[in-house]
């Protein structure tokens, strides 16, 4: 059997004395897109968190492997430098550092990490301005402060413009589909899709059906009270649209 | 009855007297004699106090040639070297600009122990009228050399009704136990823009004092940026007056300490008169055992309507032994004004950091990112790119030293 390209073992997180993920259980296999559903508070954003290696939440039991690698012992940027990128709900607002210098810094940082030369400023430009194109990023955007002034969708848009310069394996999109009107939802979803590769795999976490009549998962896990309950194909989500989250409860509990 | 406790006189002081007497400046010496150095019990020192933290005062400086190397060089600027409170200004001068030397200090007498040291003891004035809208920089790079030294300098600046110039001013020198006092007085006038730049970049061994005062006519622009980095003691006293309407005040100032250092900002904005506007932005940095101290205050005259203020300071730490002060206050007297103030101290936000972190950037250097953004809204105004690229060094080598 060939590598999933992410496993979660039993993870078990808490933030503070507050138990959150209580033993997760997950397989995304190579090149598929998986979802995550489950109704606010049940930990999927802590999954996210906790799979990028945010400091507030401390693992308690559990292995979360990349490509067969143990990544729990990594900080953020040596799980991203590996190949786990992550999408995030609500981008931060970074004041006083260019957007541009940013994505300069991110990719070098990560090439450097993996012993690879650094992108030469006109190889970086193109990149930045080929991939801008599709997502309807102009050059302005790209000379703010980073997400500063970015409207709900720029900011989502910039998100995926970073997917596609860095290139992960593994992406993990939280929420995208939060905040977005119906056409913005359409370019961000296109974006996404454009990226879907034998090779990269990708866990969508979603409250709502809609996004995944956009992007479409392989595979849906219901997440309730800090686990998955349920595992099942992309009409599980319609399934879930249809009854509500109440229907699954039991299962947790 | 008033009931006299004398006060102890400690070897700065007993120093500082009698130089003040060899001036001649008796008032001066028995003002010190009988208060001493500020303690903490003085408001406007309350986060520096002298009488603690100035423990020795040099021999006033002898005349001398300069023998260190300059601490800060722009690309295309006019130089005018300053050495031990001596200007050279044998040199051909930017078209536009006159420079002259006056005796005495250029200060107004104020209720200040630095502003009477220094009108007591600065022997002559570096004056520089410019009338002219031409862009040359002006570099008074303000020098201590020599074995340690106390001086006492003085610059006066004017620029004239619509006239533009950038001055920038750097304290170094020899990395000796020097006390430098020195002083500016800018004059700006009607519908004149200046950006005037007070950088600190003496030795650690060395105690750099500056007051600057500004007078801002009617419709002129101001920029001011003080920088402290050098000095193991500082204090900057900054004192402005808009003296016409419609006049603007960006006054601002970065504060960056390392381990063993204090320093200190204090400002002091007045609108005398309607209808002008300021923005003080302050933002101070302390690592390592260091303290970095900020006082801000905007008075606001009765005749002053229509006045616009807002004073923001903010604060980073990066070590958990450092120490950051932030006291903003208004005094208004006006009814009809705007006028707001701000502060926030804190750690790298720990969002940023992990935002940066999960795109492969290294925590170090994600820090640094986020540093230099902090430190970016002081520079960024700087239009000239030779200047803006010369501090965006002193700054980057503060960063990485």
């Amino acid at each position: 059997m060939t590598t999933p390209m992410l496993e979660i073992r039993n993870l078990h997180a808490r933030i503070e004395d507050r138990e959150i993920l209580k033993g997760v259980n997950l397989i995304v296999p190579a090149g598929q897109v998986h979802a995550v559903m489950g109704r606010n508070g049940s930990g999927k954003s802590t999954l996210s968190y906790v799979l990028a290696g945010k400091e507030d939440y401390a693992v308690t039991e559990g292995e979360v492997l990349l490509d067969g690698e143990d990544i729990l012992g990594l900080d953020p940027s040596e799980r991203a430098a590996k190949g786990l990128f992550l999408a995030f709900q609500y981008p931060v607002e970074v004041p006083g550092v260019a957007t541009m210098t940013f994505l300069k810094a991110a990719i070098n940082s990560q090439r450097k990490a993996r012993g690879e030369s650094e992108m030469t400023t006109p190889d970086f430009m193109r990149a930045v301005k080929d991939a801008g194109r599709d997502l309807h990023i102009d050059s302005d955007m790209l000379k703010r402060a980073l997400n500063v002034g970015f409207s709900g969708g720029e900011k989502k848009r910039a998100e995926i413009l970073q997917m596609a310069l860095l290139k992960p394996k593994m992406c993990v999109l939280d929420e995208t589909d939060s905040g977005l009107d119906i056409d913005a939802l359409k370019v961000v979803s296109e974006g996404v899709n454009a990226l879907r590769d034998p090779y990269r795999s990708m866990l969508v976490i979603t409250h709502y059906q809609r996004l995944l009549n956009h992007i479409v998962p392989d595979v849906v896990h219901v997440f309730s009270d800090g686990r998955v309950v349920e595992s099942g194909g992309k009409e599980l989500a319609l399934e879930l649209e249809a009854k509500g989250y109440a229907g699954f409860d039991e299962a947790a509990a | 009855m008033s009931v006299h406790v004398p006060v102890r006189i400690g070897p700065a002081e007993q120093a500082l007297i009698g130089q003040l007497q060899s001036a001649g400046a008796s008032a001066a010496a028995e003002r010190l004699q009988a208060a001493g150095l500020p303690t903490r019990k003085v408001e406007s020192y309350h986060y520096t106090d002298l009488k603690m933290l100035l423990r020795a005062v040099p021999d006033l400086a002898v005349s001398t040639e300069a023998t260190s190397e300059p601490a800060f060089r722009v690309p295309g600027a006019h130089r005018i070297p300053m050495t031990n409170g001596g200007a050279d200004i044998s040199g051909q001068m930017p078209a536009g600009m006159v420079a002259t030397i006056a005796k005495g200090s250029a200060l107004t007498e104020r209720d200040d122990v630095l502003v009477r040291l220094n009108s007591a003891l600065a022997k002559e004035t570096l004056k520089l009228e410019i009338r002219s809208r031409a862009t040359q920089i002006v570099h008074v790079d303000r020098r201590t050399e020599g074995g340690p030294s106390h001086v006492n300098d003085s610059v006066h600046l004017f620029v004239a009704d619509g006239s533009k110039a950038t001055i920038i001013e750097t304290f170094s020198g020899t990395d000796e136990a020097h006390v430098s006092n020195h002083a500016s007085y800018v004059a700006v006038g009607e519908g004149a823009e200046l950006t005037h730049i007070l950088l600190d970049l003496s030795g650690g061994n060395a105690t750099n004092f500056a007051t600057a005062e500004y007078h801002i006519g009617a419709g002129a622009k101001l920029r001011t940026i003080a920088i402290h980095i050098g000095a193991g003691l500082s204090r900057f006293n900054l004192f402005t007056r808009h003296e016409g309407e419609g006049a603007h005040g960006d006054f601002t100032g970065l504060n960056l300490t390392t381990e063993g250092q204090h320093s200190d900002i204090t400002l002091e904005v007045t609108h005398a008169v309607p209808r002008c506007s300021s923005k003080p932005l302050f933002k101070q940095i302390a690592r390592g055992r260091s303290t970095a101290a900020f006082q801000g205050k905007i008075v606001v005259a009765r005749d002053a309507q229509k006045t616009d203020a807002k004073l923001m300071m903010q604060g980073l730490m990066l070590s958990d032994e450092a120490q950051i002060y932030s006291k903003p206050e208004l005094e208004i007297f006006a009814d009809d004004v705007v006028c707001g103030h701000g502060s926030t101290t804190g750690a790298l936000d720990e969002d940023s950091m992990f935002y940066l972190m999960s795109r492969g950037i290294p925590q170090t250097i994600a820090e640094s990112m986020l540093v230099r953004g902090f430190i970016e809204e002081i520079i960024d105004p700087v239009e000239d790119e030779a200047l803006h690229l010369a501090l965006e060094g002193v700054v980057e080598r503060w960063l990485n030293p």
